[in-house]
């Protein structure tokens, strides 16, 4: 619950800004042995809310490792079929960006409804996802694109799909010396088309009471491998499998979409909280899932 | 842990003693005195502490002070030149984009940002919202401060404009 009491003075800092990423593990290193908390930040648009309203507090103070100066991490670029975006690339590049624009347009369509111009200015796709908030607005349309993230620490890096990255409300699989390099997708063909839509208590600068992300394709007049992702109805974002298999290889009728629509009200189960209410949820995610997926079959006839 | 940062403000290279804790809106206003940079929410959802850094708009209370180090900042001070407000300054006065004037500094960087990013293009009322949509304005309702930002954009199109 948001602290309405008023804000709260900054902890003391450590501030710790490296260059490169070798600095930067080496640090991490040594962040282990070190007594005391550290934090890995970049657009720091949540660390300092957090800080200010409670939700995080340091006594004793905090290590705070900046990688925002890491010119490596601040990329968008087109490579084997695959778009790879680095983690500390900021939301108003992605929107801006023409590799974004014409090959994964969704990304832009959603980062444009985040917060505002300021904050776009300043935060990074790869904290929307560290945060693991379940009303990240990146995740939804990054799930259904098939996005993989690369996890770096100072002994080596693997890849993981991103609907495996998240575990829990602000939880995630990240090691506390790990980081989050690379957000990486196929690039999507002419003949898939996505679109996302998030419904929030007014129309702009808002966490979404639900998000909603789709991407089909249509073979043949059957729609062929859709992907359905929702934001703000589970402790994570999440996929709806049963109504992907129930709209794969089904002719997008509107009585389809309805029932694949009422498949996703019956499968998810948000909460009630100061935001919205469990019942408007379930059925904004409905409404939501009904819209994108029509706008998908527009765009693709 | 203290810090020297240096920065360029308003056009004046300064450098100066902080504490690593400080946001860059407590330097504008506590260490440089800047004080047009207004705090309110403290945590970016009312954009009365905007400042143009490195010529984009960004809300300072959201910025860590040590991880500016080397920037441009540009406050709605730096507008002002020879002691002259800025045709912007003057399209919100005379459009009367002001009441209390609590955000208007705010709104005068994003609008500068967004004026100057248009080119000769002229923005719609839709964009103008949209583009404001990080600036809480409690007294106007808006209207005169989107009519504000089109008469700046007239103005910046005849050459009335720094």
């Amino acid at each position: 619950m948001k602290n309405f009491i008023g804000a709260r003075s900054m902890p003391d800092l450590i501030y710790h800004s490296p260059n490169d990423l070798d600095d930067l593990m080496s640090l991490l290193k040594n962040a282990k042995q070190k007594d005391g908390d550290f934090k890995i930040v970049a657009g720091c648009t949540d660390f300092i809310p957090a800080v200010r309203t409670g939700r995080w507090a340091f006594n004793d103070g905090v290590n705070i490792i900046d990688i925002k100066k890491i010119k490596a991490l601040e990329y968008i670029k087109k490579e084997d079929n695959m778009l790879k975006i680095g983690a500390c690339t900021r939301l108003t590049q992605i929107l801006e960006s023409s590799q974004v624009n014409e090959n994964a347009q969704i990304l832009a369509q959603a980062a444009i409804q985040m917060a505002s111009l300021q904050v776009r200015n300043t935060a990074t796709i790869g904290g929307n996802i560290c945060m693991s908030s379940p009303a990240a607005d990146m995740a939804p349309a990054l799930l259904v694109l098939g996005a993989k993230v690369t996890l770096k620490d100072p002994k080596g890096e693997r890849e993981i799909f991103l609907k495996d990255f998240f575990t829990g409300p602000g939880q995630n699989v990240l090691k506390p010396d790990q980081i989050l390099t690379q957000i990486s997708f196929p690039i999507m063909g002419n003949d898939k088309a996505a679109h996302f839509l998030k419904i929030g208590t007014r129309t702009a600068v808002i966490i979404s009471v639900v998000s909603a992300a789709v991407c089909l394709g249509i073979k043949n007049g059957v729609c062929e491998n859709p992907k359905i992702a929702l934001g703000s109805v589970a402790p994570t974002p999440i996929r709806i499998r049963k109504a992907e298999n129930f709209l794969n290889h089904k002719i997008l009728d509107d009585p389809t979409i309805e029932q694949c629509a009422k498949i996703v009200f019956e499968e998810v189960s948000p909460i009630t909280d100061l935001r919205s209410g469990e019942e408007y949820r379930k059925d904004m995610a409905r409404t939501l899932v009904r819209r994108a997926i029509v706008a998908c079959r527009e765009k693709l006839e | 842990m203290k810090i020297s940062l240096s920065l360029n403000i308003n056009g004046q290279d300064m450098e100066l003693e902080i504490d690593a804790k400080q946001t860059l809106l407590e330097v504008l206003r506590n260490n440089t005195k800047f004080q047009s940079v207004h705090r309110s929410c403290e945590e970016g959802e009312c954009g009365a502490c905007t400042v143009l850094l490195d010529n984009e708009p960004v809300n300072s209370c959201l910025i860590l002070a040590a991880s500016v180090q080397g920037a441009t900042i540009l406050t709605s001070e730096g507008l002002i030149k020879n002691g002259k407000p800025h045709p912007l300054m003057k399209a919100f006065t005379d459009e009367l984009g002001i009441q209390c004037g609590f955000c208007t500094p705010g709104m005068l960087m994003t609008s500068y940002a967004v004026v100057n990013k248009s080119g000769k293009k002229e923005l719609t009322d839709k964009e103008i919202r949209k583009s404001l949509e990080g600036n809480l304005c409690r007294c106007t309702g808006y209207i005169n401060i989107v009519k504000s930002v089109k008469q700046a954009q007239k103005a910046k199109n005849a050459g009335e404009w720094w």
